[in-house]
């Protein structure tokens, strides 16, 4: 998963991660291998290696 | 990045110079003075800077010179430019950086550079950031702790301006006139250097009237005003007796003027009547032989650099840019409207600001410019000085709920209803009543699936 990824901002970046948790915390497959427990922790070690299918919608 | 620097490098630096305003013999001999070697920065790169007049040469001196040794003006000149950061914060930058150039080495100058963009990265507002908000209570808080009188001394002379609270509240309602309106006269040429020049244009400008030179009686036995004259005034503010004598005939169709031996004026009335005699004696009193009207007074004091100035109680921009010996682009007032007026609403914008910035400093208090710059926005962006209150900014919101949410609800609502007005649900204000999430930080962003 080594695309360019995109530069986002703190509430970006807060809000992705937020649906994310919501995801697994709803049962979601975990996409990395990880021993955390937290949704909201296993969502930000995802975010930072990138592989969460979410962006955002830019320039309205 | 290096590149040898060939003849025709040269040839187009020194035209980039010569256009630069760089006079054509000293582009020349710069041209002799390039180092043989390298470029160390690429040409496009170098031509594209802006660079200061006199440190254009000293770029050229430390051209192809290998990364050790001590730091020359032309490195500061170089590596600042070459940084991400605005002009203004570089221009600051070069200034205090050339102070310390003695203590620096090139090591230590990266050094600084790279800090400086870091803070300056830091210190940017991410997008969807709540600027307004936080612009206010940044405002707010130290607001608490001004003081709350009207009046307050301001250090020059005997002149009393308006500060702290009351002035804040002044310039956020955009009052047409300040309650101490003031001015600040930068002087031009020799008048700057010269107090009795100075002096001089204090007379000039200050408003003189009649009653302010001599006593002016009415009497009932002649059905005349007289005018005495004081000798000494006259003298001070430089006022010829033909000059008095001039104004008053100016008065009106009619109006008789006579000079006695005495040194008195007489003034006759044309219908005997009581009641005429004394509008006669109050318009005499109250007619101007010279100076500004407005500039109630004016005192000379020196300023930092050592020059001359004028500062003044009462306010006229527009006619004391006349005035000769007045550097009228160094010139202000703290007559926002006035300023909007007489120089336009980008210069209203400016003073906004550094009339606001002047008080909160003034009051020991240290708020981010940005933040003041945002109101000052808001109350210029639509080429008028508004207020920020009912009658201007919040007033005009498009919204009817954020209008009722702000003041005097029940008239908006009414209002609003007989017009039969939708409320599109837009701003923040609206959905934070109607309870939808806000188009702010993470309320105004979308998810899409990747």
């Amino acid at each position: 998963m080594e695309e360019k990824r995109e530069k986002y901002t703190k509430y970006e970046k807060a809000r992705i991660i937020g649906a994310r948790a919501l995801q697994i915390a709803a049962g979601a497959p975990v996409l990395i291998k990880t021993d955390e427990i937290d949704p909201i922790e296993i969502a930000i070690e995802e975010f930072e290696k990138g592989v969460i299918p979410i962006t955002v919608k830019r320039d309205k | 990045m290096q590149r040898a620097l060939t003849a025709e490098d040269k040839e187009e630096v020194v035209k980039e110079l010569i256009r630069a305003g760089i006079e054509e013999e000293i582009a020349e001999q710069i041209k002799g003075e390039f180092i043989p070697a390298e470029l160390t920065i690429e040409l496009d790169e170098l031509l594209e800077m802006q660079i200061e007049e006199a440190y254009a040469r000293d770029i050229l001196m430390v051209q192809g010179r290998r990364e050790e040794g001590e730091v020359k003006l032309g490195d500061i000149e170089l590596k600042v430019n070459k940084s991400k950061l605005p002009e203004l914060i570089k221009g600051e930058l070069r200034k205090k950086l050339r102070a310390v150039r003695d203590k620096l080495s090139r090591r230590k100058l990266d050094e600084i550079l790279k800090k400086v963009e870091e803070k300056y990265e830091k210190a940017k507002v991410e997008p969807r950031e709540a600027v307004g908000i936080v612009a206010a209570q940044s405002i707010g808080e130290p607001g608490t702790q001004m003081t709350l009188r009207t009046f307050h001394y301001a250090g020059v002379g005997a002149i009393y301006i308006t500060l702290g609270l009351p002035r804040i509240i002044e310039i956020v309602d955009a009052r047409k006139k300040p309650s101490t309106p003031a001015m600040k006269i930068k002087l031009a040429g020799e008048y700057a250097s010269d107090r009795n020049k100075a002096e001089e244009l204090t007379m000039e400008i200050e408003e003189t009237y009649i009653r302010d030179i001599g006593k002016v009686e009415a009497s009932t036995e002649d059905m005349s005003v007289w005018v005495s004259l004081k000798e000494r005034e006259l003298k001070r503010r430089h006022i010829g007796r033909e000059e008095v004598e001039e104004k008053l005939k100016g008065l009106g169709a009619g109006v008789l003027v006579e000079a006695t031996e005495d040194g008195k004026l007489r003034i006759q009335v044309q219908n005997k009547f009581y009641h005429e005699l004394l509008r006669l004696e109050e318009k005499v009193s109250s007619t101007l032989v010279k100076g500004i009207e407005g500039i109630k007074r004016a005192i000379v004091r020196r300023d930092v650099d050592g020059e001359y100035m004028l500062y003044t109680e009462g306010s006229a921009l527009k006619k004391v840019m006349r005035i000769e010996g007045i550097d009228f682009s160094r010139t202000t007032t703290n007559n926002i409207a006035e300023i909007a007026d007489v120089l336009g609403i980008e210069a209203a914008r400016n003073a906004i600001i550094e009339e606001m910035m002047g008080t909160l400093e003034e009051q020991g208090l240290d708020v981010d410019p940005r933040h003041v710059m945002l109101i000052a926005d808001a109350m210029t962006m639509d080429g008028e000085v508004k207020q920020i209150g009912r009658h201007g900014l919040a007033g005009g919101k498009a919204s009817v709920l954020s209008r009722a949410a702000f003041e005097v609800t029940v008239d908006n609502l009414l209002e609003a209803a007989t017009h039969g007005e939708t409320d599109e649900l837009k701003g923040v204000t609206e959905n934070v009543i109607v309870g939808q999430p806000i188009k702010l930080g993470t309320g105004a962003i979308e998810l899409v699936a990747r």
